[in-house]
C-alpha cells in the first residue's frame, strides 16, 4: 500500500513541474505569437540555403 | 481593360506607371521599394506572397523629428547598453508572412541594425540597433520609406498582463482538475470505500489543491457576481457562483467530516471548462487591435518657435500663445490662429467635405485638419486636451449607452435564479416530511447541479465562433456584445461618401466639341502629370477609350486646388475649375473640370460618384429594417440614391456631423436600435452614439475612433448577409439552451431524489459541458 502514496507524491510533484514549466513559458512569451515563428522557420531554412550556395560557389572559384 | 495591378502593393496602375524591367509600378514609392529590397537579395518577398507589399507613404525627416529630443525617445526604448538599443515599436501594417521576411531582414538593408524580431499577432517588432551611427528616427524614417509607419501613440501596457493572467488561470485550474481525477479514480470505480485512510489522504490532498482554484483562478466570478449584485442586478456570474460556491463548500464540509471526496473533480474541471471558453473567446479578437484612439493620430510632438529657434516638445506641453510650426501632411494638433498669409486645410477626419478648405491670416482654425502644402505658423488657442476634435470624440465615448440593460443572457438569468431558488425551496418542504436530517444536503445539491455551466459555456463559444466566422467573410466586431445588439436592430443609417460611394473613384462624363485623338492624348499626357485625384479619374476615363500617350509636356504648372496647364504639341491646354478657366460655372451642384485649348472652351469633364458594387441588391436584401442615407454632401446623386432604396427610406443632405449626431439621437429617443454604417472618420460622432458603429474601410488596418465594427468596403454588398449570421447566433444560443436546460433536470431529478453522488456529478457536468462546445461550434460551421 505505501507504494501507492508514493506513486501519488510522484505523479504530483511531476504534474507540479508541468505546472511551474507552463508558467515560466508563459511568462517568456512562448504563447504571446503562434503564428510568427511557424513563418519563421520557413526563412531560416531558405536563408541557409542561400548562404550555401554562395559559399559553394565560392570554393569552386 | 484589363487593369495592371502594381507589382508591390497590387493597387492599380494608374497612369503610364513606373516600370523596372516589366515590372509595373503604381508610384514610385513602390518602385523604390522593390528597388531596395532587390538589391539586398530579398526578392523572396514577392514570392511568399504576390502584390504584399504596403504602399508606403512620402516620408519626410520632419515627421519623425520628435524622436531626437532626448525625453521623447527614452519613452519608447526599452533597454540600452554602451554600443545598442533596443526598441519594440508597433508597426500597424503588418499583415502577412512577406512583412514577417522584409522585417525581419532589414538587418540586410541596414546594417546598423542587429536583428528585428516581429510578433504578428501584436504587430509589434522588437529591433536592435547600433545606437552610436543610427538613431531612433532613422530607424523610423527607414521602416516609414518600406511602407511599415511605427506608430508612437499610447498603447495601452496592460494588454500583454491581461492576457498572461489568463493563462495562469488556465493552467492552474487545469493542474487541479488533472491532479484530483486521479487519485478519484477508486471513487470512480466504486472502491472509494475500501481503503478509508488512503481514501482521507487523497480527500485532504484534494482540498489543498483546491485552494488556489477558487481563490485565483476563479476570482473573476466572484468579482463579476458581487459587481452585480452590488449595482442591484443580475447576470449570468451570479447563478454560477452560487454554484461554485455550494460545490465547494460541500466538498469541504464532506473532506473535513470524514465522508469522502466530495466534488473537488467536478469543481475544478468545471472552472477550467469556464476558463477555456473565456480564453477562447479573448483570443478571437486579440488579433485586431482597436486600441488605436485619436492620439495616436495626431503627431507626438510639435516644432514650437521659442525666441525664433525651433524646438521639438510634446503637445502636452503646448501652453495657450505658444507659437507652433505645422508642415505639410501634418495633422494641426490644436484650436489655433493662423499667423502665415493662407493655408489649405483638409478637415475629412472632422467633417467629411473632401474638399480643402482656404483659411487666411487670422482665421481660427480647429484642430484635426491636416494641412496640405507650404508650412504654416500658427498661435494656440485651446490646449490639446480640450480641443474640438478631443471634445467631439470624448463625449461620444461617454455618451454610449451600455447596452447590458437588454442583455439576453442577463434576463435569463434572472429568470434562472427564480425558478432554481422555488425547486430549492419546494424539494427543502417536500424533504422536510421524508427525511429532514437530509435537508441540507439536497438543497446544496440541487444548487450545484443547477449551477448553469453549459449555459455559461454556450455563450462565449457561440458568439466566439460567430465572430471568425463574420471575420473571416471581412467584417470585424470589437466584442461579443456587438452580435447581441447587432440581434434587435431596427434601423439602418449609411452615410454616403465613402460608404454608398467609393471613396476615391469618380465617374467621368465629358461634355462638350468633339475632341480628335490628338487633343486626347495631350489631355491624357496633362493629366496624367498631376497626381489629384480628378485628374487619376480622367486618366482612368481617358485610358478606358485606349487613349494614351507619353509626350513631352512644356511649362507644365499646377495650381492647387484650381487646375493644371501645359503645352504639348503646340496645345495650349487648361484643366481646371470655372474661375481657373475663366468660365461661369455651369451649375453649382456639379463638380466639374473646363478643358481650355488654345484658349477656347471645348467643354467639361463632369465627375459623378461612383456606387459600390452591389449596393442596390444590398438595399433590396434588407428590406426588414427601415434605411436612412445621410449625406454631407449636396443633393446632386439624389435620383441615383431615389432608385436603389426603398420608398420609405429617409434620404438626407447637406447634414453637418452634428446634424447626423442629432439624428441619431433622434432616432433613438423613439425607441429604434440604430445601426450607423459610415466611413468611421467624418461622422465618428454618429457612429459613435449609434446603438452599432460599422465604420467601412478600404483597408482594415486604418484608424476608426470609435465604431464597434469594421467592415472591409469590397464586402459591405454583403452586409445583409452578415447581419443574418449574426442573428443566427441567437438560433445557436437558444439550442444550446435547450440543451443545458435538459441536463438541468435531469441532474435536478438526481438531487431532488437524493441520489447526486460524486460520481453522478463528476460525469454529468463535463459532459454537459463539452457537448455545449461542440454543438455551438457544429452550428456555426454548418451556417457557413
Amino acid at each position: 500500500m505505501g507504494i501507492i502514496y508514493l506513486m501519488l507524491i510522484v505523479s504530483l510533484v511531476i504534474a507540479l513541474i508541468f505546472l511551474v514549466s507552463f508558467f515560466w513559458a508563459t511568462k517568456n512569451g512562448q504563447f504571446d505569437d503562434d503564428y510568427t515563428p511557424s513563418v519563421r522557420i520557413l526563412f531560416e531554412d531558405e536563408l541557409n540555403q542561400k548562404s550555401n550556395n554562395q559559399t559553394d560557389g565560392s570554393s569552386e572559384v | 481593360m484589363n487593369a495592371l495591378s502594381c507589382y508591390h502593393c497590387g493597387d492599380e496602375v494608374i497612369g503610364k506607371g513606373y516600370y523596372i524591367e516589366e515590372k509595373a509600378f503604381c508610384c514610385n514609392g513602390c518602385k523604390t521599394v522593390y528597388q531596395l529590397l532587390k538589391d539586398n537579395n530579398l526578392g523572396a518577398f514577392y514570392s511568399l506572397e504576390a502584390n504584399a507589399g504596403v504602399k508606403p507613404n512620402v516620408s519626410s525627416i520632419h515627421k519623425f523629428a520628435f524622436l531626437e529630443v532626448k525625453s521623447i525617445r527614452d519613452k519608447f526604448i526599452d533597454f540600452e547598453d554602451d554600443q545598442t538599443a533596443r526598441t519594440t515599436l508597433f508597426l500597424p501594417q503588418i499583415h502577412c508572412s512577406s512583412c514577417i521576411y522584409l522585417l525581419e531582414n532589414l538587418a540586410k538593408i541596414e546594417p546598423n541594425i542587429l536583428s528585428c524580431q516581429v510578433n504578428f499577432t501584436k504587430r509589434e517588432a522588437v529591433i536592435i540597433f547600433k545606437k552610436e551611427a543610427f538613431t531612433l528616427g532613422q530607424l523610423a524614417v527607414l521602416l516609414d520609406k518600406i511602407g511599415y509607419a511605427p506608430n508612437f501613440g499610447n498603447r495601452s501596457e496592460t494588454e500583454k498582463k491581461f492576457d498572461n493572467t489568463y493563462l495562469y488561470k488556465l493552467g492552474v485550474a487545469g493542474f487541479a482538475f488533472g491532479s484530483i481525477m486521479l487519485w478519484s479514480f477508486p471513487e470512480y470505480l466504486g472502491l472509494g470505500t475500501d481503503n478509508p485512510e488512503f481514501r482521507n489522504f487523497t480527500s485532504y490532498l484534494s482540498f489543498a489543491i483546491s485552494i488556489p482554484v477558487i481563490l485565483y483562478s476563479a476570482n473573476d466570478y466572484f468579482i463579476s457576481a458581487y459587481k452585480a449584485l452590488r449595482f442591484k442586478s443580475l447576470n449570468l456570474d451570479v447563478p454560477i457562483t452560487i454554484g461554485i460556491i455550494a460545490l465547494y463548500l460541500q466538498s469541504t464540509y464532506s473532506i473535513f467530516a470524514g465522508n469522502g471526496p466530495g466534488y473537488m473533480d467536478s469543481f475544478a474541471g468545471f472552472i477550467f471548462f469556464l476558463l477555456i471558453g473565456k480564453w477562447f473567446q479573448n483570443k478571437t479578437y486579440k488579433t485586431l487591435s482597436f486600441e488605436r484612439d485619436y492620439t495616436s493620430y495626431f503627431p507626438v510632438a510639435v516644432t514650437r518657435i521659442v525666441h525664433k529657434t525651433e524646438e521639438i516638445t510634446e503637445i502636452e506641453n503646448l501652453k495657450i500663445n505658444d507659437h507652433i510650426l505645422v508642415r505639410n501632411e501634418e495633422v494641426i494638433p490644436c484650436d489655433s490662429i493662423l499667423l502665415s498669409d493662407s493655408a489649405k486645410i483638409d478637415y475629412s477626419f472632422v467633417t467629411g467635405e473632401s474638399k480643402p478648405i482656404n483659411k487666411f491670416k487670422g482665421d481660427f482654425i480647429y484642430a484635426g485638419g491636416k494641412l496640405i502644402g507650404q508650412r504654416i505658423e500658427l498661435k494656440v488657442e485651446k490646449e490639446s486636451s480640450r480641443s474640438h476634435l478631443t471634445q467631439l470624440w470624448n463625449d461620444v465615448k461617454t455618451d454610449k449607452k451600455n447596452p447590458t440593460s437588454f442583455l439576453y443572457q442577463d434576463k435569463l438569468s434572472a429568470y434562472f435564479l427564480t425558478i432554481i431558488l422555488l425547486i430549492a425551496l419546494g424539494s427543502g418542504i417536500a424533504w422536510s416530511f421524508i427525511d429532514p436530517t437530509r435537508i441540507t444536503q439536497i438543497i446544496v445539491s440541487i444548487l450545484i447541479v443547477a449551477c448553469p455551466c453549459a449555459l455559461a459555456l454556450s455563450a462565449p463559444f457561440t458568439f466566439g465562433n460567430v465572430m471568425r466566422l463574420l471575420g473571416r467573410k471581412g467584417l470585424y466586431l470589437k466584442n461579443t456584445r456587438v452580435i447581441e445588439t447587432i440581434n434587435h436592430i431596427t434601423d439602418i443609417v449609411f452615410d454616403k461618401t465613402g460608404t454608398l460611394t467609393k471613396g476615391s473613384s469618380h465617374n467621368v462624363e465629358y461634355i462638350g466639341d468633339e475632341l480628335n485623338h490628338d487633343q486626347l492624348e495631350a489631355l491624357y499626357s496633362l493629366s496624367n502629370s498631376s497626381t489629384h485625384p480628378l485628374s487619376r479619374s480622367i486618366v482612368r476615363f481617358l485610358r478606358a477609350q485606349n487613349i494614351s500617350s507619353n509626350e513631352e509636356i512644356t511649362g507644365f504648372d499646377e495650381v492647387s486646388g484650381k487646375g493644371i496647364s501645359g503645352t504639348i504639341n503646340s496645345l495650349n491646354i487648361k484643366i481646371g475649375n470655372p474661375s481657373f478657366c475663366e468660365q461661369k460655372s455651369i451649375d453649382k451642384n456639379e463638380t466639374s473640370s473646363f478643358i481650355l485649348i488654345n484658349n477656347s472652351t471645348k467643354g467639361r469633364f463632369v465627375y459623378t460618384s461612383e456606387l459600390r458594387e452591389g449596393i442596390s441588391e444590398l438595399m433590396t436584401s434588407l428590406h426588414k429594417y427601415t434605411l436612412h442615407v445621410l449625406s454631407g454632401d449636396k443633393d446632386r446623386d439624389k435620383s441615383i440614391l431615389e432608385a436603389i432604396f426603398p420608398n420609405n427610406s429617409q434620404l438626407l443632405f447637406e447634414q453637418t456631423p452634428k446634424d447626423k449626431h442629432e439624428y441619431i439621437e433622434k432616432l433613438k429617443n423613439k425607441g429604434k436600435y440604430v445601426l450607423m454604417v459610415g466611413d468611421g472618420l467624418n461622422d465618428a460622432g454618429a457612429l459613435g452614439i449609434a446603438d452599432v458603429g460599422i465604420a467601412v474601410s478600404e483597408d482594415v488596418f486604418r484608424f476608426t475612433p470609435s465604431s464597434d465594427a469594421i467592415i472591409e468596403a469590397n464586402k459591405l454588398s454583403q452586409l445583409a448577409n452578415l447581419l443574418s449570421i449574426s442573428n443566427f447566433s441567437k438560433t445557436v444560443l437558444k439550442i444550446c439552451l435547450l440543451f443545458s436546460v435538459s441536463y438541468n433536470v435531469v441532474g435536478l431529478s438526481f438531487a431532488i431524489s437524493g441520489n447526486l453522488t460524486p460520481l453522478v456529478a463528476a460525469i454529468l457536468m463535463p459532459i454537459s459541458s463539452i457537448t455545449i462546445v461542440l454543438l455551438s461550434t457544429l452550428l456555426v460551421r454548418f451556417k457557413k
